[in-house]
């Protein structure tokens, strides 16, 4: 089912067997070998948390939302293997710490700290120990308000992961837009928290997709009685609608501008269109005889991805914007749909229906090579979209009976559905932070 | 074709069973059957409340224009489907309804905003068979709700056959 390139694998085993020769310190510069590791699956950083220390009734409650907090960030990003903290941890309650204690549940990093209340705001003191060595990587300070404690935490968590692997993730202060049948366009926080929406759910509303300065959502709506592209300008809540005969669908915002592409139909074909944020049309950017839909761009807006059927059945092509035809990338399978650009700019993920029925997500290579399956046996799975950092992908997926949001690793690996409320969610897009 | 098959069935069924459903399968549509298929449509459409989600919701009275079907990832007129609209047209020349809303829609297969596209050709490939009929443009306006809008909300071929339609809605 999967195809996967040796190389990567060759490397990531002679990582692997340098590590196991190599003496096990764990310092910040060395750990961008443990990510090559655990995007083979095989490991990863094994962390005890300690329970964050705290004294009297409000602190208590503090300290208790914050290790919730880091528990379930640190889990997200899959780079942690979350150890049960043993009991003699410490050798005495709220004494020296017992790396002995840790080496032998194979903890390979410890974090803990304390809660306390200064001037009426909570003051979180971090420490991040390296198990092995016994030595401190990392002590950090965090303070606000009651209502800043999750930012706390999920700053900590940042912090943790970027001495870690040497990256600052753009994970924790990410966003998810996506359509909820019952609630309309809604944005919710990474993990599922903070769910915000933005239209009623009472018509049907489809694809929103926020521009990349943030400032404007656009999507395709049918409040009018027909379907509609809206964009929203989110700082003044105006709303205008591109207000053309026949359909709009499908909207994705040209990278380095502040212009987003989208299909319409009101020339008699469906064609892509550049559309400004006041709803005028800039221009046109595909000229063929059939349904041209579903743009996404390069990270720099010089190359266009879209589903066409200009060979037949849909397919994915790249069009070069500043002249030039479009090349087809996709000849593997018969309707192949939905293209998402990674931000690294190398692949392509997209959904294709098979003729086994189900609907699964690939990547490939911009120049058609590696292709990979990332989803199978677990009925349609659709709508992929790239984390901002490009480690992960949001989809759609219906293997738990409706249509829920789920996110894996970019290669397929750590499925899991996003904690979103009850009810049918669909077309995620991952966005990056306010 | 299984589809074809899932139409025809889909059809007896209508006959057979009064209906179980908003949307109208015209049978073999002379003007005086259309009323009669209406009234049962509409009576129908009472009982069986809650078992589609078609647009264009609510009892018809009156001739109705029947739904014709679709291949998947298509948007060609089979023969059954020109037969239907020519039906349609009758009715249409008779001036028996002022006109129709022709709403193009598809199964749940593929994806949400290529099906729009999808849907869309569908009711422009009906309305323009109807122009060519002799039906002035005028009378008639389309709408594409692609998957959104599934007349059995079924997961099986059964269901998308009756999905993948231009349903009318007579004005």
């Amino acid at each position: 089912m999967r195809t996967r390139t040796n190389t990567t694998a060759i490397l990531a085993n002679a990582i692997l067997f340098l590590l196991l020769l190599m003496p096990f310190t764990l310092r910040a510069e060395g750990a961008s070998e443990y990510i090559a590791i655990r995007k083979q699956g095989s490991g990863r950083i094994a962390i005890a948390l300690d329970k964050t220390m705290a004294k009297g009734g409000q602190e208590v409650q503090w300290a208790s939302s914050v290790d919730a907090t880091i528990k379930g960030g640190l889990d997200f990003t899959g780079l942690f293997n979350l150890l049960q903290a043993p009991a003699n941890m410490h050798d005495a309650q709220g004494g020296a710490l017992n790396f002995t204690a840790l080496n032998s549940v194979g903890a390979e990093i410890y974090t803990g700290g304390t809660m306390t209340r200064q001037a009426g705001k909570a003051a979180l003191d971090m420490e991040v120990y390296d198990a092995l060595s016994g030595k401190q990587m990392m002590k950090r300070s965090y303070s606000g308000d009651e209502k800043q404690l999750r930012s706390m935490g999920l700053r900590f968590c940042a912090d943790l992961v970027e001495l870690l692997t040497g990256k600052r993730p753009q994970l924790f202060d990410s966003r998810i837009v996506y359509v909820s049948k019952r609630s309309g366009i809604s944005i919710s926080d990474f993990d599922g928290q903070n769910v915000e929406h933005i239209t009623s759910g009472r018509q049907i509303s489809m694809n929103p997709a926020l521009s990349p300065d943030g400032n404007y959502l656009a999507w395709t709506d049918f409040t009018s009685g027909r379907s509609d592209l809206y964009i929203r300008n989110l700082a003044t809540k105006t709303t205008v609608a591109v207000g053309k005969p026949g359909v709009s669908i499908a909207p994705c915002w040209r990278n380095g501008s502040d212009e987003v592409a989208v299909t319409l139909s009101f020339e008699g074909d469906h064609e892509i269109y550049l559309v400004k944020p006041n709803g005028t049309i800039s221009r046109r950017l595909t000229n063929s005889r059939g349904i041209d839909v579903s743009p996404t761009f390069s990270p720099d807006g010089s190359k266009m991805a879209f589903v066409s059927q200009r060979s037949g059945p849909p397919q994915i092509f790249i069009q070069d914007l500043q002249g030039g035809g479009a090349r087809r990338l996709t000849f593997s399978g018969s309707y192949n749909t939905q293209p998402s650009w990674s931000p690294a700019g190398d692949k392509i993920a997209y959904s294709s229906a098979q003729k086994n029925g189900e609907i699964n997500i690939f990547t490939i290579n911009t120049d058609g090579s590696g292709l990979l399956q990332l989803t199978g046996g677990s009925k349609y799975n659709e709508s992929p979209s790239w984390s901002p950092d490009g480690s992960m992908i949001v989809f759609m997926s219906t293997r738990s009976g409706g249509r829920r949001l789920f996110m894996m690793n970019a290669d397929g690996t750590n499925q899991r559905p996003m904690a979103l409320g009850d009810g049918e969610q669909q077309q995620p897009s991952w966005i990056k932070g306010r | 074709m299984s589809h074809k098959f899932s139409a025809i069935a889909c059809a007896a069924m209508v006959l057979l069973a009064g209906c179980s459903s908003k949307s109208a399968v015209s049978p073999s549509g002379q003007a005086g059957a259309g009323a009669g298929a209406g009234s049962g449509a509409g009576s129908a459409a009472g009982a069986g409340a809650g078992a589609g989600a078609a647009a264009g919701a609510g009892a018809v009275a009156g001739p109705v224009l029947g739904d014709i079907f679709y291949d998947f990832d298509s948007s060609a007129l089979s023969k059954e489907a020109q037969d239907q609209l020519k039906q349609n047209a009758a009715l249409l020349n008779k001036n028996a309804v002022q006109g129709a809303t022709i709403e193009g829609h598809c199964d749940e297969r593929g994806t949400s905003e290529y099906n729009i596209a999808l849907g869309e050709r569908r009711a422009n490939s009906a309305k323009e068979y109807l122009t060519n009929l002799g039906i002035s443009s005028s009378r008639l306006t389309t709408v594409s709700f692609g998957e959104e809008r599934p007349f059995d909300p079924g997961h099986n071929e059964e269901a998308w056959a009756k999905n993948r339609r231009a349903h009318f809605v007579t004005k």
